[in-house]
């Protein structure tokens, strides 16, 4: 993995999209040892219920809180994905919900739709397709591993919701391993 | 040494540098003089030891009692004596603590802080000395100063109605409260004992004279005797205003032990 | 007592909000107190120390307001307690009076405030001047800047002990930036941690002068309710408590209040140096400007500018010498701050015509990038 690496995820108020940062974020730096910034935008500041929270990982303390240019996209709204599809890098990785970004205009090479919400919707509560997204990313990129990933959800989330949460992150992780789809490093 | 004899109270006076810190400094004639007799007699009736206690003054002259009691004890900060004494019953709840306020500082600067500790019913004896203006600062208008009286930034007559602090505090949650005035030597020093015996947020306002200030330009005298007789006629017991109609008590202020009921006594957030 | 401090010191690694590491800090450092009115972006400290502190015994009080809050810590301390209030820029404001109480009767507190925008949570560093100055009347403040959730945690605990060590108010200078961050956070073994407690006079009530110290030194503490009979007033007052109008008394009083922190500024006063031994050109910075300068120092050094970074862990006391030593070694100094230029002041003042000076500033709501900076040092050594 190339440090620092830089994961922005965005979309709008209510899809759980700050917890996935802080859930991935968790995970990293707990389990996987590494350290980590995430911030986060939404309400006045976002504008039009958009929500945004940005993850820099690094093997080393991390120098600046902000970051121009991501390695990581995660876009899950149309209007978040016009408003922060510039940031990414060119050799970056975008990752959309296909039914929720119906226009993605710009091209990325390393671009993958990810249908999260109709797959959270299948498996009986589309609240849980940010769960979907971070199996996708788990097994795509490697950032993190799937178990860690599970035993930080099964903290951070009701116990009422963990099964439904443990099916979606198998099922993003099955999504990408079935489509073959696995993040092309750069260099 | 002589041996005279002499006062026994003068035991809870403060000392600094092996001499009583005495005479005070309140004018000559006031009643904040009186209060602090009373308050050390109520003392002595309890056995209690200022010592072991804290009192809080605030900013004006009724805030200078306690200097002149040998205790701990917090000044010089305007209006904010209750907001100190939440601190300190928090940290150490079994020190007693014993607020003395004038109503500036308790009524006008203070008045949140105050709603707020008998709200929360906080374990604190509060003895306001109203002398119906701000005297230290050269006799403005308070919160307390009766409609239409002439101080020194009413100059056409005070065009506010006042605050009843009784039944402000009453109102807000304090769980004993009482009024009277500084000639009543007995009433205030027995009400000061239930008050220190209290577990509660207390009030015992006292209706002071101030022959500085207010005598002088709401009154037209100095005189500290014809301001009690004035602070007299303004005043009636409880007893006495039962037979009163509304309009014969129109002005004036009610005296008495109004109200001593026991609640649970303010902690901070808990964890049981 | 192990299971109690299992319980205080969260030992481990986390990755936690800023917030949270703050009041973790305080914890550690033995707070027993806090009062708090809500105010953005400082709830989760409030909030936090509401569930924590009630489980270890302390005492948590939501104040009707921040005067409220600041003179409940005052009372609490002079009581015993290790207290903390927390709140953010405007409600800072209301605090500088029971500041100014707690700076004249030398009662330690801890004060956190989340610098932010005017009315939003926008990022800042507006407020530095105020942290020194906020207060009337005549005192030192001691101000230490974090710049990541993990000094977070480690200045409170640094605050807490000044605090004690000085009998003075402690200002954590936090920021919108650090506080509504998630970071990895390294809490040590509770055993790892060094805490200052309060000195006590040995001596007994008879012999026992309040505000009787050497002359840049602080007073031993003495218990309340114990017999010591103790003034603490903010009218000026001499070593005996006793107020007093005095000219010499009000000397005394004062030279020694602002001198046990400023004349020991070298004991208290903490800088990082980072690149600078080679540096022709140097940045000073505090705070999350800080650690973008680092990085921006990094880069510039790609370019070939030999660029180095002074990080002030503490603004106040100004450590002086710190900075005068980079001015006599370097050609130009820079500050990195988010404000329109208010330490600059300070440094220029201290750099006094050793080497030139330039000021990296802005004001727009946000941390400064790395390419920010480095492109205003290009500007400014061309």
């Amino acid at each position: 993995m190339k440090y620092p690496l830089q994961i922005s995820l965005c979309g709008f108020g209510g899809q759980g999209i700050v917890l996935s940062s802080v859930i991935l974020g968790t995970a990293v730096v707990t389990k996987g040892g590494l350290y980590a910034v995430q911030t986060q935008s939404y309400g006045s500041e976002a504008r039009g219920g958009q929500c945004q929270a940005e993850l820099i990982v690094d093997e080393r303390p991390v120098a600046s809180p902000v970051s121009d240019d991501k390695d990581i996209l995660v876009c899950m709204f149309q209007d978040a994905y016009n408003r922060y599809v510039p940031t990414v890098k060119k050799d970056g990785m975008l990752v959309i919900d296909p039914d929720l970004v119906t226009n993605p205009d710009r091209n990325i090479a390393c671009t993958y739709a990810v249908p999260a919400t109709e797959m959270a919707v299948e498996l009986g509560n589309r609240m849980a397709a940010n769960m979907v997204m971070l199996g996708f990313l788990s097994e795509s990129t490697g950032i993190l591993k799937l178990d860690d990933l599970k035993d930080v959800v099964a903290d951070h989330v009701s116990e009422r919701f963990r099964e439904l949460n443990m099916k979606a992150i198998d099922a993003g992780a099955g999504f990408a391993k079935d489509n073959g789809f696995y993040r092309r490093q750069a260099g | 040494m002589s041996q005279a004899k002499i006062n026994p109270l003068r035991q809870y006076v403060r000392w600094f540098d092996g001499r009583e810190k005495l005479p005070h400094f309140f004018c000559s004639g006031c009643g904040a003089g009186q209060v602090l007799n009373y308050y050390i007699q109520a003392l002595d009736k309890l056995g209690m030891d200022p010592n072991r206690m804290m009192h809080i003054g605030g900013v004006g002259c009724t805030a200078r009692i306690p200097v002149y009691i040998s205790t701990d004890m917090m000044h010089g900060v305007h209006g904010r004596t209750l907001a100190w004494a939440t601190g300190i019953k928090l940290a150490k709840p079994e020190l007693p603590v014993v607020v003395f306020a004038g109503d500036g500082d308790l009524a006008s600067i203070g008045g949140n802080h105050f709603i707020h500790a008998a709200r929360r019913n906080l374990d604190v004896t509060v003895v306001c000395v109203n002398n119906l203006n701000f005297a230290m600062t050269g006799g403005q208008v308070a919160p307390t100063t009766p409609l239409k009286a002439h101080t020194m930034t009413t100059p056409y007559g005070n065009a506010e109605p006042r605050f009843d602090l009784v039944e402000l505090a009453i109102a807000s949650g304090a769980t004993h409260v009482e009024r009277w005035t500084t000639s009543r030597h007995a009433q205030c020093a027995a009400a000061m004992q239930r008050a220190l015996t209290h577990k509660g947020f207390s009030l015992i306002e006292i209706i002071s004279q101030c022959p500085t200030h207010y005598g002088r330009y709401a009154l037209r005298t100095g005189d500290p005797v014809k301001l009690m007789e004035w602070i007299d006629s303004q005043t009636v017991t409880q007893k006495q205003a039962e037979g009163m109609s509304a309009e014969e008590l129109d002005g004036k202020l009610v005296l008495g032990e109004f109200l001593r009921v026991e609640r649970p006594v303010f902690a901070g957030t808990t964890f049981a | 007592m192990a299971d109690a401090s299992k319980d205080r010191v969260l030992s481990g690694v986390h990755f936690m909000l800023g917030n949270y590491a703050a009041v973790e800090g305080a914890l550690s450092a033995g707070c027993t107190f806090f009062a708090g009115y809500p105010i953005t972006p400082a709830n989760e400290i409030s909030e936090r120390m509401s569930q924590r502190l009630p489980r270890l015994g302390g005492a948590f009080v939501q104040g009707e307001d921040e005067l409220a809050s600041i003179y409940a810590c005052a009372g609490a301390s002079l009581a015993g307690a290790k207290a903390m209030t927390a709140t953010a820029s405007a409600g800072y404001n209301y605090m500088q009076e029971g500041l100014g109480y707690c700076y004249t009767i030398e009662a330690p507190v801890v004060v956190l405030d989340v610098q932010r925008a005017r009315g939003e949570n926008f990022a800042s560093q507006a407020d530095v001047m105020q942290m020194r100055w906020g207060a009337s009347g005549d005192f030192e403040a001691i101000v230490v800047c974090p710049s990541s959730v993990q000094e977070l945690y480690d200045y409170t605990i640094w605050a807490f002990n000044l605090a004690e060590e000085y009998r003075n108010p402690v200002i954590i200078m936090s920021e919108t930036t650090i506080a509504l961050m998630r970071e990895r956070l390294d809490i040590p073994p509770a055993d790892q941690i060094a805490v200052v407690n309060r000195r006590y006079t040995a001596l007994p009530p008879e012999q026992y002068l309040p505000f009787k110290a050497d002359r840049f030194g602080c007073p031993d503490a003495a218990p309340l309710g114990e017999g010591y009979h103790t003034i603490y007033s903010l009218n000026p007052h001499d070593e005996k408590g006793s107020i007093d109008w005095d000219p010499d008394e009000f000397d005394r009083l004062y030279k020694r209040v602002c001198g046990k922190i400023y004349e020991n500024r070298h004991k208290i006063c903490r800088t990082e140096p980072y690149l600078l031994d080679d540096a022709e050109y140097a940045l000073v910075a505090y705070g999350s400007e800080a650690r973008v300068a680092k990085e921006a120092a990094r880069l510039a050094r790609e370019e070939g500018i030999k660029v180095g970074v002074l990080k002030l862990c503490n603004v106040w006391p100004v450590p002086v010498e710190p900075i005068l030593e980079v001015c006599k070694h370097v050609g130009k100094v820079f500050t990195v701050e988010m404000n329109m230029g208010k330490y600059c002041v300070e440094v220029e003042r201290i750099a006094g015509g050793k080497c030139e000076t330039g000021r990296i500033t802005k004001n727009r709501g946000q941390v400064h990038t790395p390419a920010e900076i480095l492109s205003a040092l290009r500007e400014g050594i061309r």
